[in-house]
């Protein structure tokens, strides 16, 4: 007789066997150790200290990447840089994805007026100029984000240094967070709406428990597979936004530099150095393809559809 | 059929109200002011110059008269900063700069990224189906403002009619309608093979290969019309995406429209500029979303009913 599989372990399997897939695992993983384990290590160098003497250098020994316009260096440059980019991603869609489930659950789960009331909210949130509303919003929580710095740093006594880096990306996170949920509300909502028709759910109904407690203990652990899928090919979409705002000038903020200001500033020089603008966008790109791809994978493995190919 | 158009323009409106509201009280929202200049504006100054543009009064007073403004007079106010400037002249000039990169773009991406997706389809699986899916993915991944400047040096500097900056003659069009048309190829391409795969797997085409029909003929008329329909569905936000994407664009080759006039409006505090062009871009994308579903319903009779 052949053994039983848990969906996750079948899920793995199709995945494992899926080469594009693992590849993007790999690559992936090694762009997030390099980011934030390689800073730490004692050969990479400040990615603030300027040098003029040496600056547009080519590739060397001291400079894997060569240095900028300012004598920095620029290896060490990406790896900071894709922090910010990375955390930026991931908060950002964290923040959107967790509105959207919430907000997508608690409609289908009601149905009805509710239902209906919500999503047409949304159906007229989503022909809103996206863009347009993210730089609007990034401007006016950026005053409060300040704020929010100085509060940090008077109450915990930290550096500035410390603290600016990480308080300076929260418009952006509330910002493209409080308008990127709309989607993975809809997928949510469908989702839950198959679900909740389902005997165990009847079940659970029958067993006296609570709406919240069936909708977060029993309807949303089976509707996870639409969520990690859709959340893997979110976080390239947030992050090419984050780029687009920092080259507008209205993202990422000095001190903090992120990959779009660094593929902006390479674009600018190019035509001096070249190898300014390809090693950011290198990391860039590659991230974005190992995402997208390990998205796709994940939607073959996960999907019920795909399941007898 | 004419219930549908009426109740889709009834939500356009809507959506349009509520972006104005919303972008009117984000406005406010926003710290500085439009008045914030390197030297001091007097006290009495500043008074009389919100007195003129109507920015003394509490902001729900304000508001009303905006809305009063719009929909009795349709008048979108005027500049804060420049004297007699009015924001719908600011439009008027540079929409069509922007409408024409659009089209152009459209263009482009439609005679790419759809014939793309449906020879990927057709042939799938196979060294044509796999680069095609590559090149899509690599302009889903590079950001405009990578494939811009590389576009801008490798064909600009090497073919001297094309402009890689300004907006003057026809050669000046093509690099920045090109760099935005790839990279909305990339995503219809993607689209329409989902869409052909997804068609062509159903048991009508499998019927029509019974009886015989020749491969040509089963893709052009049997399974086009229902494998686009998810392509269809984009160019509506794709519309919306052209307009944000042109942002970049415009800033790259220095080209005069609309995107600029955005970012130097947010920046600058000038309120009604940045309510008169949301509103202007959300009218636009409303009405494209409208044209879309409509596409959408041509190609799909059961969508007739509901």
């Amino acid at each position: 007789m052949e053994k039983g599989t848990s969906l996750w372990k079948d899920a793995w399997h199709r995945l494992a066997h899926n080469r594009a897939a693992i590849v993007s695992l790999g690559v992936l993983t090694v762009i997030l150790v390099l980011c934030f384990i390689g800073p730490l290590m004692p050969f990479v160098k400040s990615p603030t200290i300027i040098n003029l003497a040496n600056s547009s250098a080519a590739p060397s020994a001291a400079h894997w990447f060569g240095t900028d316009q300012l004598g920095r260096d620029l290896f060490s440059r990406v790896l900071y840089g894709g922090q910010v980019s990375l955390l930026v991603g991931l908060v950002a869609t964290a923040v959107a994805v967790m509105i959207g489930v919430i907000y997508g659950a608690i409609a289908g789960y009601a149905g009805g007026k509710t239902d209906d009331l919500l999503m047409r909210f949304v159906d007229i949130l989503f022909a809103l100029p996206f863009l347009v509303l993210v730089i609007l919003f990034a401007l006016v929580v950026d005053k409060p984000a300040s704020e929010f710095t100085e509060w940090v740093i008077k109450t915990t006594g930290f550096e500035r240094d410390r603290v600016a880096p990480i308080t300076t990306l929260i418009p952006l996170f509330i910002a493209i967070g409080a308008i990127g949920w709309l989607t993975i509300a809809r997928i949510v909502r469908a989702q839950v709406m198959s679900v909740k028709k389902q005997e165990f759910v009847e079940a659970a109904v029958s067993l006296g428990l609570s709406r919240t407690r069936i909708l977060f203990r029993h309807i949303l652990p089976n509707v996870i597979g639409p969520i990690i899928i859709y959340t893997t090919l979110a976080v390239p979409g947030i992050m090419l936004l984050e780029s687009v705002l920092s080259f507008l000038g209205l993202g990422v903020k000095p001190p903090n530099s992120s990959w779009g200001i660094l593929i902006k500033e390479g674009a600018d020089r190019m035509e001096i150095n070249w190898l300014l603008l390809f090693f950011p966008s290198a990391f860039f790109a590659s991230t974005l393809f190992a995402l997208n791809f390990l998205g796709d994978g994940l939607r073959d493995a996960l999907d019920p559809k795909s399941a007898k190919d | 059929m004419i219930r549908i158009i009426l109740s889709r323009i009834g939500q356009g409106i809507i959506t349009l109200f509520v972006l104005v509201t919303l972008t009117f009280f984000l406005v406010r929202a926003m710290p500085g002011s439009p008045y914030a200049e390197e030297k001091a504006i007097p006290a009495h100054a500043l008074a009389r110059m919100k007195a003129y543009t109507g920015l003394d009064q509490p902001i729900p007073v304000q508001y009303f008269r905006y809305l009063e403004n719009l929909v009795v007079h349709q008048d979108l106010g005027d500049l804060i900063k420049k004297d007699g400037i009015k924001v719908s002249e600011i439009i008027a000039e540079s929409f069509p700069v922007s409408l024409a990169l659009g089209i152009f773009s459209i263009g482009i991406a439609l005679i790419v990224g759809i014939p793309a997706g449906v020879i990927a389809a057709v042939r799938k699986n196979t060294c044509i189906d796999y680069s095609a899916l590559a090149a899509a993915m690599i302009g889903i991944c590079l950001p405009s403002f990578v494939i811009g400047p590389l576009l801008a040096v490798t064909a600009g500097l090497s073919l001297k009619s094309l402009n890689v900056a300004g907006w003057s003659s026809p050669g000046d069009w093509i690099l920045p309608a090109i760099t935005l048309g790839l990279i909305n190829a990339a995503y219809l391409a993607r689209l329409a093979r989902g869409g052909m795969l997804d068609v062509l797997n159903q048991d009508y085409i499998r019927t029509a290969r019974a009886k015989g029909v020749s491969e040509p003929r089963i893709v052009i008329r049997h399974a086009l019309r229902g494998g686009l329909i998810p392509a269809v569905a984009f160019i509506g936000p794709a519309f919306a995406g052209m307009i944000s994407g042109s942002f970049v664009i415009e800033t790259i080759f220095q080209i005069p429209g609309m995107g600029q006039h955005f970012v130097n409006a947010a920046t600058d505090r000038e309120f009604f500029l940045i309510q008169g062009l949301v509103l202007f871009y959300g009218f636009l994308i409303v009405g494209a979303n409208l044209l879309a579903d409509l596409a959408q319903i041509a190609l799909n009779p059961r969508l007739r009913k509901a």
